[in-house]
């Protein structure tokens, strides 16, 4: 499948993605910020829709608009502090309806429109691709050189921020960062499967790992596998690449959680059969004392 | 020498205040107890002092530029911390080094000095045995011990804890009050302490700050159904 030039195109975006999407679902999962991946996809959907509408190159408004809905949700989560998820909830909505209107004004966009919703691999174009590369060179940057302040921002806001963390300004660093994510990740995964590219790895190293970089690594070979697995599977069955990459996921995300289930029924019960042992040994030498 | 101070504070969450006209003076060095009834405004006054809250009128300042010639350190243990995230993937190793992560900035490595307050922190908690478990596995006194080592940790000169010993055993509390003794006595620490138990705490304590609720307004509350809590001090 390699010889084909757009399956070469999908594995390179799909590399850089599947690299820097999981490690930003760690730190989205963590800060309970989970949907907002699922609300900028959204957003990112009525830009593509309004940089049609304008004759401006869809991609790129689509990328500009869901970092403005990022910036948005961290203005109104700093508004709505006891209820986080009302901010997300409101920038979604608008953002679906925004471009569902928009997309009724311009008809042909409908074939567009399927591509962005649901993600074909076809759909990478060169311009595409070198916009994840960008996106993942500068998530890497961020990740790795402000890893110490956004651990402590991910453990708790308040002692990060009386410990020196500028909060305020690293939120919306992360928000201006996760808003990009989304908006190249689109084109492989599709609007409706963009969040489970970011949050199943996520979820999955959350659950099985013990430190926070055992997280990370996980959480990066879990999206990587799921998505070279993902677009192979694709390519050979003909499937829908973003529905294929999810249920993959999924699937892995089950597996780990079992298995993990499994690991600690198992250790539960050899405690239990030393624990049994220790007794009888002891009551066989306490029988023999006397 | 003053450290912190608040001058005619006033301050709420609705209509009504919840501190009105609060005035106080923390010294450098002093272990001071904050203690009142439920809803008495204690958390709201150390956010305040802190700075995470902003008065309505009045004046807060904490002398956070100098002290011994440097910028002062501000630890901070908050009431719900060791409610945090069950799931977050950390060993308590790992996340009381990141107490030190300010001092260290973005890129300088943990030196053998740094490791070494690291392991005295968990030590002086009773936690460093349990060092490379998962936080998430420890119990909830277990876990408020890890984040006052994960304060103490970064070698604060001023540690402010909001009800500490919440979750903790009577042993584990006579000792964290001894262990809080010696920090200002032996360091210098200032420590500020909202606690319910001040009879526990005896006479470590050099100060003890009373919030209290006006009687009068107790009886405004029944009667409107709003929380018009009116905070006093008592030394």
């Amino acid at each position: 499948m390699f010889e084909y030039e757009f399956m070469q195109r999908a594995f390179w975006a799909g590399g850089l993605i599947g690299f820097i999407a999981p490690i930003l679902g760690v730190y989205l999962m963590l800060r309970r910020q989970v949907l907002m991946a699922d609300t900028l996809s959204h957003v990112s959907l009525a830009g593509v829709a309004l940089g049609s509408i304008m004759k401006l190159n869809p991609v790129l408004s689509g990328f500009a608009v869901a970092i403005i809905g990022a910036l948005l949700v961290e203005q109104l989560r700093r508004s709505y502090r006891t209820y986080s998820e009302v901010p997300v909830a409101i920038i979604m909505t608008s953002g679906l309806a925004l471009a569902v209107v928009l997309m009724s004004l311009r008809m042909n966009l409908s074939k567009t429109f399927s591509s962005y919703l649901f993600g074909s691999i076809v759909a990478v174009s060169n311009i595409q691709l070198w916009m994840m590369a960008g996106v993942c060179l500068i998530g890497l940057t961020f990740f790795f050189v402000l890893r110490r302040p956004l651990y402590n921002l991910a453990f708790d806001e308040e002692t990060a921020s009386i410990g020196g963390v500028q909060v305020k300004g690293l939120s919306f660093a992360f928000a201006i960062l996760t808003g990009m994510t989304v908006a190249s990740a689109m084109p492989i995964v599709g609007v409706l499967l963009v969040s489970a590219l970011i949050v199943l790895p996520a979820a999955l190293a959350l659950r099985v790992a013990r430190n926070f970089a055992a997280a990370i690594v996980i959480a990066i070979i879990t999206g990587l596998t799921g998505i070279f697995s993902g677009l192979t599977a694709s390519y050979q069955w003909n499937t829908p690449p973003g529905g294929t990459i999810a249920l993959i996921l999924l699937l892995f995300l089950l597996t780990g959680i079992s298995a993990k289930k499994l690991i600690s029924l198992y250790n539960r019960k050899r405690h239990r059969a030393v624990k049994q042992q220790q007794t009888a040994t002891l009551y066989i030498h306490s029988k023999s004392n006397t | 020498m003053i450290l912190s101070s608040m001058r005619d504070v006033v301050f709420g969450y609705g209509k009504e205040p919840v501190i009105d006209q609060l005035s106080l003076d923390i010294h450098v060095g002093e272990f001071v107890g904050i203690t009142g009834p439920n809803g008495s405004a204690k958390t709201t006054m150390l956010k305040l002092l802190l700075g995470l809250l902003k008065p309505w009128s009045g004046s807060v300042h904490m002398n956070t530029e100098q002290l011994r010639g440097k910028k002062l350190e501000i630890g901070y243990v908050p009431q719900q911390v060791a409610s945090f995230n069950s799931g977050f993937p950390s060993t308590v190793l790992e996340l009381v080094r990141s107490g030190c992560y300010h001092k260290l900035g973005l890129f300088r490595r943990f030196t053998l000095d740094k490791e070494a307050i690291v392991e005295r922190s968990l030590r002086e908690v009773g936690m460093w045995e349990y060092r490379h478990a998962r936080v998430g596995e420890l119990s909830g006194g277990q876990k408020q011990r890890i984040c006052i080592a994960r304060a103490l940790a970064g070698q604060p000169e001023v540690l402010v804890l909001d009800e500490p010993t919440t979750g903790m055993d009577r042993r584990s509390r006579e000792g964290f009050y001894d262990l809080m003794r010696h920090y200002a006595d032996v360091h210098g620490l200032t420590i500020i302490m909202v606690t319910h138990g001040l009879e526990e705490v005896g006479n470590r304590l050099d100060r003890t700050i009373t919030l209290e609720r006006q009687e009068s307004e107790e009886w405004q509350c029944l009667s409107t159904n709003s929380c018009n809590v009116l905070s006093g001090l008592e030394d």
